[in-house]
């Protein structure tokens, strides 16, 4: 590896300040993979905020991940809003999983209320979390899935599609008070922290194109991700980091309409060319991605090492800058050489 | 008795309330079918299966997504209801029997959904598992119900490796009994790896790849 000259502390710093950096940073999206990796069950990763927090460190340290431990899983919202999860147990399962829905029929959401942001659900854990990365003073990461997931986990997705189209007053009210929960805790996150401390990272695998169309993302997500972005940012935070998860492709015209901060951070999935991303968001967001975890957990390191060498070479050329990052999270069985070989791959092509 | 020109419009009024979503639609053309004498059998063939393989199509092309595509289920379903019945026994002919389900480990039962509506329109029997199905109940199912195939679905990376596992306890016990998988992280490639035998990209071609694979297994048997 050659000699770097930023720790990597400066190289996110440097690149969230619109700085040069010496090489593109990796953001390693390793979650159970962290917990594996030093011999912890996955669910310590979401139920235990100390252990997940050193599992992901200790992770970071060996591999040379740039961007630090983070907090957070898609199921979120079931439980803070009333219903239940599960954590992972078996060999199989990844992360929190929903056993029961908050909302089953249109007359829950009547019963619906907003969380109390202090002792909701996983917010104690995800709290416990923060102050150790600000023990450590690295940037507070509070992640969410959007509005549209939350509402997926309020209240079962196949539910949600039919009153989209029979019922959409119902699907608004449930997002109405997804949004309100989203900047509640988050202002709640900037009183404790200081807002500019605070990247919020949100999540958005429901919105894929296998799941809602265009014309549904911007009647159904468009307008809510607006509305959170703009509160979020006049909270004082300063940088929104949005996963867009999955096929996405025809959203994409209509995510470069989300504010997201000076600059945002635009994560995508592999079904999104680096190139189609910066072409539409490069303008006001770091991009960050696309490999493809399937191919991280079951193809050779070769394959994994020209993936992460064509996302580098497109990735590179983005105006406000890239993270090399996975298409979505690590998965947990991945090969090790198969996660190293991300970091190889930037030293071989990452250089400025 | 209606003319065939009534019964081919009955039938399109039919197809045409599946395609726009239009349940109450579906239930009274079904109600009026019988009404008039219309063969049922017909009715559900020409009428609501034909229109579900559109849908399955408008799907494919991303001009229907999934909420357009539960609404179609919907009206399919209402039809089904009024007309099955009066499906004369002789022609009462099933495809096929499938047991289906999303492997242990995983919740996301979407595909799945879409994937067993495909197959109740084209007129197999379903066994459907559900989500996060335990790994022996699959192989408990097939025996149960002698089906020919049975189909895996699994959305993420880790739940999928429940997948070889299945195939190999479903393989050890009854090696004509088909498998096929299908998922997110899932591709032909390791389906085959998987030992699979079978595998569908989309919910519009698993009911394709299942008839191939049933005919395969029958060639076999010769």
């Amino acid at each position: 590896m050659r000699q770097e000259r930023m720790t990597n502390k400066e190289r996110i710093e440097a690149l969230l300040n619109g700085q040069p950096v010496d090489r593109v940073p990796l953001y390693p999206f390793t979650l159970g993979f962290s917990a594996k990796n030093v011999g912890y069950p996955v669910a310590t990763i979401y139920s235990d905020p100390q252990k997940s927090f050193e599992a992901q460190l200790w992770t970071q340290e060996q591999y040379g991940f740039d961007w630090g431990p983070v907090y957070g899983y898609a199921s979120y919202g079931t439980w803070e809003f009333g219903g239940e999860i599960k954590m992972p147990q078996s060999d199989y399962q990844q992360a929190p999983a929903h056993t029961a829905f908050p909302v089953q029929s249109a007359e829950d959401i009547d019963r619906l209320e907003l969380p109390d942001v202090k002792t909701a659900g996983c917010l104690p854990l995800a709290m416990e979390f923060s102050r150790l990365q600000a023990r450590q003073g690295m940037p507070i990461t509070l992640v969410f899935g959007s509005s549209f997931t939350i509402a997926g986990n309020i209240c079962p997705v196949e539910k949600l599609c039919r009153w989209m189209l029979k019922k959409p007053e119902l699907v608004h009210r449930i997002l109405r008070l997804a949004t309100d929960h989203i900047v509640d805790t988050i202002r709640y996150w900037a009183d404790t922290f200081g807002g500019e401390q605070v990247i919020v990272q949100i999540w958005e695998p429901l919105a894929s194109n296998d799941i809602i169309s265009p014309r549904q993302f911007e009647k159904f997500v468009l307008p809510y991700l607006q509305e959170s972005s703009e509160k979020i940012l006049s909270i004082g935070v300063k940088h929104i980091f949005y996963h867009i998860c999955g096929e996405q492709n025809l959203n994409l015209a209509y995510w470069a309409q989300v504010p997201m901060g000076n600059p945002g951070i635009c994560s995508v999935g592999s079904q999104i060319e680096i190139a189609t991303a910066i072409k539409h968001l490069g303008d006001i967001a770091i991009i960050a991605g696309n490999i493809e975890p399937r191919i991280i957990q079951t193809a050779e390191p070769q394959q994994v090492y020209e993936l992460c060498k064509r996302a580098i070479e497109a990735g590179k050329k983005a105006p406000r800058g890239f993270m090399l990052m996975p298409g979505c999270e690590t998965p947990p069985d991945a090969p090790s050489y198969n996660v190293f070989i991300m970091r190889k791959a930037i030293d071989d092509f990452g250089w400025y | 008795m209606s003319s065939e020109e009534r019964t081919q419009e009955l039938i399109k009024g039919l197809y045409d309330a599946v395609v726009n979503m239009d349940e109450e639609a579906a239930v009274e053309l079904s109600r009026a079918i019988l009404k008039e004498g219309i063969d049922a059998y017909q009715a559900v063939t020409n009428g609501l299966a034909a229109a579900m393989q559109k849908v399955g199509e408008l799907y494919a092309n991303k001009e229907y997504f999934v909420p357009e595509l539960l609404l179609c289920a919907d009206a399919l379903y209402a039809g089904l209801d009024v007309l099955r019945p009066h499906i004369k026994a002789e022609k009462m002919e099933v495809k096929g029997q499938i047991v289906i389900g999303v492997v242990e480990g995983d919740i996301h039962d979407i595909g799945k959904n879409l994937v067993k509506i495909m197959f109740d329109a084209a007129g197999w029997t379903v066994h459907d598992l559900g989500r996060d199905v335990k790994i022996e109940r699959f192989m408990e199912e097939q025996q149960r119900t002698n089906s020919n195939i049975v189909a895996l679905s699994a959305l993420m990376t880790t739940s999928m490796m429940a997948i070889p596992k299945v195939v190999q306890m479903i393989k050890a016990l009854n090696p004509n009994v088909a498998v096929m998988v299908g998922g997110a992280p899932l591709t032909r490639e390791i389906a085959t790896s998987y030992g699979a035998d079978g595998y569908a990209d989309t919910a519009a071609n698993a009911v394709q790849e299942a008839v191939r694979l049933v005919e395969m297994f029958s060639e076999r048997k010769r």
